[in-house]
């Protein structure tokens, strides 16, 4: 990314997210919304947009969307209605889509996040009901038609156009998809399609306030995915003004839809901008209007859950726990859920943060799975930090009990350590205090230093001794042993 | 919208998707130009301020149905009305470009 | 048996005087005698009406509690889904296609125990005023073979008018129901918008299509009316039903009642339409009910309002219609678009293909304002003055139609066909009840209607005041020449 000239140019980046509210039934219609089942086995009439059938609103997608509505402090417009945009396409059975485009749900909004250490505010422009198409499967010679996804209920997320990098995008779309898990309003699974964004870039020389035409780009299917397809795009962009600085901007940058080609690491147009469809939105006939009471609002203001952000404050402000590790936590709600519950076992947060983000982490990595995917309990992890704040076992062998852990998962950290005499301490005090004599004697330096008031000075006695201990003794008996020798002398 | 005005035409036939004879096209652009024609009388009536009609029964609101299965269409019933289908699914010629 | 009205032959077998098996064997075989010259029927249900009446005379024969409708044969309008049944709207797009589903309104009537009898010609999708435009031919007009019994539902009234069977279904969304009903000498009513479920009816035009009955008197209006004028869980626009039953006001006077007449707005009504419609304002006033003008000038933009809102709201529900899932799907396509653009041109009639057109152009992108909203800012104004209307009345009277049954294939000019509904699309503009019974016939042997139409929800008020003219006009009560007993 140096090579993006950030100093001279400012890229201007709004996001559209569509997330599928994990209802039990569709939005107008009462097939199960579930995925994964064979093609066409959970249609109805209505979904199928068979001659004479009529949408029948699902009261508990209204409930959902006025959750997040509230957990990002929008505006609940009290009157919404719904209304038909146009298309033809083998996916959308009535060959229109029923959307919020006059009068959506939810106007404004906040989603708080932390990027790189800064915490940001990006604002939403609106967020709306609206349902999805069926999957369009491209074989060789034919396309196959699959609705059982025809008709689940979506939310459409639409931000102000504020974000300036990649990361920024990146983070508020992690910010989005957490309050959504929070809420329990949505699993957000990208690979079944659970969450998926649609980008609106364009940039501008730094400083100046109006805005370029903007390219859309579609169909990046995963965080990563989209942050290149911003980065490619962003330079793009900007290599087309610098090299064409007379041009007209429409000329230089010609706005469309494109979609993101990974294999090339570049976009590539779909659709030019005056091929965009004329959508020929009107207001939806068959159902009627949505009139939001006020204590409707309040009962679910009031049972609200803890929110990713409110979370973020108490790990920073309480637990005292890094902001950047702090996001990490948040940012994952079985991760985080996890984390609350090692929590009351241990006494320092930010050790058990650590095990969890750093050290689980990289190894569930290696392996390509995730924390809920790995099966290792949160009550397992705690006993681990416990016995290493206890100074039962050491800190190296806590990364072999880790190492365990994983690959026995469901088996308690406890039970493993006390399974395994080389994971046991070595507590003989008969043993480790000739090291301990050894160490002193070749160390007569730091037990001045010590005695001097430099407590770094212990440590490093003490790290001595684990080293000829090869990690094994115990750490408090090592220093009970060295504090008493240094005593004595 | 003038009967010379075949362009009209064509770009109404795309966005509905029908696609008919160039005689068809004529009549038909000459009976809408006369129907639209009619409709301008509309500009007559003085509608300042005046709100569309969007909804008929102003006491209808809120009208949801509960979040729970009902009883679904069962596959084979649904692709028997199918004109072509293929592995539980409906089959269409390959779709070469991409859409939302 | 032919001459009986729906409630004189549920009575019959309600009190054991007939069979329902009877019922139906006489109305089949004098359907199947008499549908070659009119082309009312599309479809007959000989087998399923046969068992439905066995079933229904087993029912009795145990002494179980039988429905409003026991016994009862009625027609449905081609665009309502049986299950198990060909619903084709008839047109050649969905000519083979087996409705997967009832329609609320089949479901209402089997409870009551109907015979559901056999399914009836349109015009295509409901569009259309003369049944000239359905893909299988013209319905004729049991009144003169050579003329059109109007439309769209075309084939319900003339089924009814030819005694074919007492009641049938039909859907109004500009006069569908009222106006063939004034063409063919019998009665068509359309309830309040939201009154009868709309699931199941193929849509036209959502906010204006309504399902109503065709009868030969009132009293069967209130009866039918009773069975499918519920609420529907599967009808976002389905409304509750107002405490009162819809027969609450027959049997009363209408003396004291106050009749508007938009005088002006008639003004170029002459001739006999004119002379007819007159005499009943007479008669009304003789029953003692007071005649108010009213001003609803503002009804002459009635046709443009409706033309472009229903076309437009067409355009996107006939979009479903595109070869994929079910329907024709054009055989000479080879890619995606051709299943579109050949299907729909191959499927679809030439007025259905106009509507469409225009439906779409009026929503298109620089022309939304100009029409489509515009037309849906005249239609509040429309509503607003009927309002006002019906402070100064209670019911408005209007003739059905500018005039009688025209000859089949007698209007070409789409515009011309349009303004048939001149005097019928108010009704629906606002959501209001509306009926249509026969007061007179021209010199030439052509009935003609007389319209009232009630505020929102005032469905008995209306069908009170019909009965109660009804009872005091000299309609023929014969069937049309050529129609008589076939016994």
């Amino acid at each position: 990314m140096s090579d993006i000239l950030y100093d001279q140019w400012e890229p201007v980046i709004g996001l559209e997210i569509h997330v599928q509210l994990n209802t039990k039934t569709k939005l107008f219609s009462r097939s199960l919304n579930q995925f994964g089942a064979e093609p066409n086995t959970n249609i109805d009439p209505i979904n199928t947009a068979q001659p004479g059938v009529l949408p029948v609103l699902n009261e508990e997608a209204v409930k959902k969307a006025i959750q997040f509505g509230l957990a990002i402090g929008a505006q609940i417009n009290r009157f919404s209605t719904f209304d038909r945009k146009s298309y033809f396409y083998p996916d959308c059975p009535r060959n229109f889509q029923i959307t919020q485009f006059f009068h959506p749900i939810i106007q404004g909004g906040t989603i708080t996040c932390d990027v790189e250490g800064k915490t940001k505010h990006f604002k939403v422009d609106r967020a709306h009901l609206e349902d999805d198409a069926g999957m369009l499967k491209h074989f060789s010679s034919f396309a196959g038609v699959d609705y059982n996804r025809a008709g689940v209920p979506l939310i459409e997320v639409v931000s102000e156009p504020m974000m300036h990098s990649p990361k920024d995008a990146s983070a508020y779309a992690t910010a989005l998809k957490a309050i959504m898990q929070y809420l329990g309003v949505a699993d957000c699974n990208m690979e079944e399609g659970g969450l998926r964004f649609d980008v609106n870039i364009s940039v501008r020389p730094k400083n100046d306030k109006t805005l370029r035409p903007k390219v859309e780009i579609k169909n990046m299917n995963s965080f990563h995915n989209m942050e290149l397809a911003i980065e490619s795009e962003i330079r793009r962009q900007i290599q087309a003004y610098s090299l064409n600085p007379n041009e007209e901007f429409a000329k230089a940058i010609e706005p469309g839809t494109y979609r993101f080609d990974l294999a090339q690491r570049k976009t590539v147009m779909m659709r030019r901008k005056e091929e965009a469809h004329d959508y020929r939105y009107f207001h939806e006939p068959d159902l009627v209007p949505l009139m939001i009471e006020e204590k409707t609002i309040e009962l679910l203001k009031n049972s609200l859950p803890e929110l990713p952000h409110e979370r973020y404050l108490r790990y920073t402000t309480e637990l005292k726990l890094a902001p950047d590790a702090a996001a990490i936590l948040i940012n994952d709600k079985y991760t985080s859920d996890f984390f609350e519950e090692a929590l009351s076992l241990v006494k320092k947060p930010s050790g058990l943060c650590n095990w969890l983000i750093v050290e689980f982490y990289g190894r569930l990595k290696e392996m390509g799975k995730t924390l809920e995917q790995s099966g290792i309990k949160a009550v397992h992890v705690g006993h681990l930090v416990q016995m290493i704040e206890d100074q039962v076992i050491t800190g190296k062998i806590g990364k072999l009990v880790a190492d365990d852990m994983l690959k026995t998962p469901g088996k308690d950290s406890k039970d493993i350590v006390k399974e395994n005499p080389s994971y046991q301490p070595l507590d003989d005090s008969s043993i480790i205090e000739p090291i301990v004599d050894a160490v002193l004697e070749q160390n007569k330096q730091s037990i001045i230093d010590y005695k001097a008031g430099r407590n770094k000075a212990l440590a490093y006695l003490v790290g001595q001794v684990m080293k000829e201990t090869k990690g094994k003794a115990s750490p408090a008996i090592v220093n009970q042993l060295i504090l008493k020798k240094i005593e004595e002398s | 919208m003038t009967p010379e005005d075949g362009s009209d035409v064509n770009r109404l036939c795309a966005l509905c998707r029908i696609q008919l004879s160039s005689e068809e096209k004529k009549v038909i652009g000459e009976h809408l130009h006369k129907i639209l024609k009619y409709m301008t009388f509309l500009n007559e009536v003085d509608t300042e301020g005046v709100p569309p009609c969007t909804h008929l029964l102003e006491t209808m609101v809120n009208v949801m149905g509960k979040d729970e299965e009902e009883v679904s269409y069962d596959r084979e019933k649904f692709l028997a009305s199918a004109p072509d289908h293929v592995g539980g699914m409906v089959k269409v010629p390959p779709v070469i470009h991409f859409e939302e | 048996m032919d001459n009986l009205s729906a409630h004189e032959i549920t009575d019959l077998f309600t009190s054991n005087k007939v069979s329902a098996e009877e019922i139906t064997k006489s109305t089949l075989e004098r359907i199947h005698k008499l549908n070659p010259t009119l082309n009312a029927f599309l479809h007959v249900f000989d087998q399923r009406a046969l068992k439905q009446a066995k079933r229904l005379d087993e029912k009795r024969a145990k002494n179980e509690p039988l429905g409003k409708l026991a016994g009862v044969p009625v027609a449905l309008k081609d665009n309502m889904l049986v299950n198990g049944e060909i619903a084709s709207c008839a047109s050649k797009f969905l000519e083979n296609y087996t409705a997967p589903y009832d329609a609320t309104v089949v479901r209402l009537l089997e409870e009551e125990d109907a015979i559901l009898i056999g399914r009836t010609n349109m015009d295509e999708f409901a569009m259309g005023a003369s049944g000239t435009h359905s893909a299988f031919g013209p319905t004729k007009n049991p009144w003169n073979l050579d003329c059109s019994p109007g439309g769209s539902s075309s084939g319900s009234a003339a089924a009814v008018s030819a005694r074919l069977c007492p009641l049938a279904l039909g859907s109004d969304t500009g006069g569908s129901i009222r106006q063939p009903s004034a063409f063919t000498g019998i009665t068509g009513f359309k309830p309040t918008y939201g009154r009868v479920s709309r699931s199941g009816l193929v849509a036209f035009a959502s906010s204006f299509d309504q399902i109503g009955p065709f009868t030969r008197n009132v009293k069967d209006t209130a009866l039918i009316m009773e069975a499918i004028g519920k609420r529907c869980d599967k009808d976002s626009t389905s409304i509750h039903s107002p405490p009162n039953s819809f027969d609450a006001e027959m049997g009363k006077s209408i003396a004291g009642t106050r009749f508007g007449v938009p005088w002006k707005f008639l003004e170029k009504l002459k001739g006999e339409p004119r002379d007819c419609f007159d005499k009943s304002v007479e008669l009304i006033k003789s029953l003692g009910a007071e005649i108010v003008n009213v001003d609803l000038d503002i009804l002459k933009y009635g046709i443009a309002v409706y033309y472009i809102l229903t076309s437009a709201e067409a355009s996107t529900n006939l979009a479903r219609f595109d070869g994929i899932r079910y329907g024709l799907r054009s055989k000479d396509a080879k890619t995606l678009e051709d299943i579109y653009d050949y299907s729909r041109e191959e499927g679809f009639g030439f007025e259905v293909k106009r509507r469409i057109m225009l439906g779409t152009f009026v929503l298109s992108g620089g022309f939304k304002d100009a029409y489509y909203e515009k037309a849906a800012k005249v239609r509040t104004l429309i509503i607003k003055n009927l309002r006002l209307a019906f402070e100064a009345c209670d019911l408005i009277a209007m003739p059905t139609s500018p005039g009688s049954c025209f000859p089949l294939n007698g209007i070409n000019d789409p515009l011309e066909e349009y303004l048939q509904d001149l005097y019928t699309v108010a009704a629906p503009i606002a959501g209001l009840p509306a009926i249509s019974i026969p007061n007179g016939v021209s010199s030439d042997k052509k009935p003609f209607g007389l319209q009232l139409i009630g505020p929102q929800m005032h469905d008995a008020k209306v069908l009170g005041a019909a009965h109660a003219i009804e009872g005091a006009l000299d309609f023929p009560k014969d069937p049309p020449e050529g129609f008589g007993g076939v016994r």
